[in-house]
């Protein structure tokens, strides 16, 4: 194959050049990978919708007034502004970011496969295991970015609008607001590694078709029917082992002491998902035929 | 590259699931192995259980319960806390410090709930709601479960208990385990009469300082936990005075509440979960008489809100489909559940316990009108 048909995709045209050091050769591929995630229109309007959410709840909380008397994060925006990031986090994550994290996952594999590129990836071999690796650090970094988007959209949204100042804890305690940002930057970090057990799903799923829809329908299908039995009572046996069951377990940082028990519980959980499901693109993928 | 070589790259996945899956449903059971320690009778253990003192401890407890209780949908406000306790998993922190400083905080899904006191005053704080309430506590020593008077010999206590209980309950020590990383102890209880659905309540009870640490109620059918509470890690070093006290934040709305009696409502989580309880909605009606005795027993509680009972209340409806019984006593329905049985009579009777529905008739036939 020639160098010069893979102008399109900046990944294959260096798996499918000269190879420098190993080294600079796999920094290259998951730098281009980047380039190749974020560059993506869809990405960049994802991004943009998920910095609009603390918007929206800010402007809504503000014109509602302290008084609305809500429960819980959002009844605390009008009090502290700081709390709009905690809340714009929270209520992203049941359907945001897993859609996000859906089209981008879901587009990672299938999309070079619709565009052909995929195929010029495939042939070369020792590629392939390094490709899946640059494609699954970029899903990560699209999962870290989307929350971080939603963290600094909810701290200029929350501090223009409310009155910001020491952060009032579950406990009932009170810490500087300093620590309360560290606090809610972990809260961001704890739900973009949440995210990463659908991340690995999507990339499995990415890995079996070359129509990128059909591959983020059947994610977000999957992410569905998680969503379902974890709301089936009856289902409690099975419930601990299911993706999205400890999702909401981020406000135990805002403890005093934070709580790590169930967070850990469910960063383990996510691991053990992204295990199986890489494991699983990677069999696919490194024994994929080329046709 | 053969099919037979592709085909194979498919065992790392599969090895993968299996790994995981291995890791998450034995590493529990691994990390449970019972340890050895010295054998020790019921009743050594039970009098070392008496003499247990600790000058303070803090730690996670751990609830689960499942009483096969039917959801009551739009029951009267005031028993939801009640009924929510006794089902589904709660976890709380708990700190104590002797002789009178407590603090509870039951760990709710993006909220909290704390009960503190550092002797002086009390506090009670909800984070959903941001309201803080405090109660001002008269001057006097509270008593604390963890406290033990030493004035008695607990060996004669041990040995006294033993034998009251000896009728109606086998009292045996029936291994070690290990609770919240901490070697402890089994003491199990097993009724012997087969008219009630408690199948063994089992303690574990810590080697080193003799506090109980977990409390397990089987049923009689069924292989899972009606209700387990203990801890699910614990330490024994004195918390620090900080840990008690409270201080109002910006924004909380604060009550100030006087508490007249000397009982002030204290809640320790390791024992709150008792299931004998009276059903909800019943709460107003007068003191509860007990028929019978031991695992037998059966509270009667008179002048129930009738009213709820017929109409169209979400209980009607619930007791709509519940079979019809009739006796000696009258005519009523009985509500069963894995471990609590109801008879609500016609007049306005409710039997409740911890026993078969025959049982309850046969309670019911000897009680007074």
């Amino acid at each position: 194959m020639s160098p010069n048909e893979a102008t399109a995709e900046p990944t294959e045209a260096l798996v499918a050049g000269q190879r420098p050091s190993a080294g600079r050769h796999t920094l290259a591929l998951f730098l281009s990978e980047l380039r190749l995630v974020f560059g993506r229109a869809r990405t960049q309007v994802g991004l943009g919708v998920l910095a609009a959410v603390p918007l929206l709840i800010g402007i809504a909380v503000r014109i509602a007034g302290s008084d609305s008397g809500a429960e819980g994060f959002i009844g605390q925006i009008a009090g502290n502004g700081l709390f709009l990031i905690v809340a714009s986090l929270g209520l992203s994550l049941p359907f945001f970011l897993p859609t996000a994290v859906t089209v981008i996952s879901g587009e990672s594999l299938a999309g070079e496969a619709s565009l052909g590129t995929l195929r010029n990836l495939l042939t070369a071999p020792a590629g392939r295991s390094r490709l899946l690796a640059a494609k699954m650090v970029a899903l990560a970094i699209f999962c870290l970015a989307a929350t971080m988007t939603i963290w600094i959209s909810g701290l200029i949204v929350g501090f223009i609008l409310f009155p910001v100042g020491d952060v009032l804890l579950l406990s009932g305690s009170t810490v500087s607001l300093g620590e309360g940002l560290l606090r809610a930057l972990g809260i961001a970090v704890v739900i973009s590694l949440s995210l990463l057990g659908l991340a690995g799903i999507g990339l499995f799923v990415s890995s079996l078709t070359s129509t990128p829809l059909a591959a983020m329908a059947a994610t977000f299908g999957t992410f569905i029917v998680l969503g379902i039995l974890t709301a089936i009572p009856q289902l409690h046996a099975i419930h601990p082992w299911l993706l999205i069951y400890r999702w909401q377990s981020f406000a135990d940082l805002l403890r005093d002491p934070p709580y790590w028990h169930e967070i850990g519980r469910n960063l383990l959980l996510q691991g053990g998902y992204l295990v199986v499901f890489y494991a699983a693109a990677w069999a696919r993928i490194t024994s994929r035929d080329i046709t | 590259m053969g099919v037979a070589q592709r085909s194979r790259r498919w065992l790392v996945p599969v090895t993968a699931v299996a790994v995981v899956a291995g890791v998450g449903a034995l590493g529990p059971v691994v990390a449970d192995a019972s340890p050895k320690l010295p054998g020790i009778s019921a009743q050594d253990l039970l009098a070392k259980v008496q003499t247990a003192k600790v000058d303070g401890l803090s730690g996670t407890v751990r609830s689960d319960a499942d009483l096969g209780l039917p959801a009551i949908p739009g029951a009267p406000a005031g028993s939801e806390q009640l009924t929510e306790m006794l089902s589904g998993q709660h976890t709380a922190r708990v700190a104590f410090a002797s002789p009178d400083k407590a603090r509870v905080s039951v760990l709710d899904n993006q909220a909290e709930r704390v009960w503190t006191t550092d002797g002086k005053s009390a506090w009670a704080y909800d984070s959903s709601r941001r309201e803080a309430v405090k109660l001002t506590v008269p001057e006097h020593k509270t008593t604390k479960p963890e406290k033990a008077v030493p004035s008695y010999d607990p060996q004669a206590v041990a040995k006294q208990f033993l034998d009251a209980i000896d009728p109606t309950t086998k009292v045996e020590v029936s291994g070690t385990e290990k609770v919240a990383g901490r070697d402890a102890y089994k003491l199990r209880l097993v009724p012997k009469t087969d008219k009630t659905t408690v199948g063994s309540v089992t303690l574990a009870i810590d080697s080193k300082t003799w506090v109980p640490l977990d409390v397990t109620v089987m049923p009689r059918t069924g292989n899972d936990p009606a209700v387990e509470v203990g801890f699910s890690s614990v330490s024994f070093d004195v918390p620090a005075a900080s840990t008690f006290t409270f201080t109002p934040p910006q924004g909380v709305k604060v009550t100030d509440k006087k508490v007249p009696s000397q009982d002030r409502p204290k809640r320790v989580a390791p024992k709150q979960v008792e299931p004998k309880q009276t059903k909800p909605g019943t709460a107003k009606a007068d003191e509860p008489t007990v028929i019978g005795e031991g695992w037998e027993s059966v509270a009667m509680i008179r002048g129930a809100q009738t009213g709820q009972l017929t109409g169209n209340g979400p209980l009607a409806q619930l007791l709509a489909k519940a079979p019809t019984v009739s006796g000696t006593w009258g005519t009523g329905k009985v509500l069963t559940s894995k471990m609590v049985s109801a008879l609500i009579t016609d007049d306005g009777r409710v039997f409740v316990g911890l026993v078969t529905p025959d049982t309850l008739q046969a309670a019911a036939a000897k009680a007074p009108r």
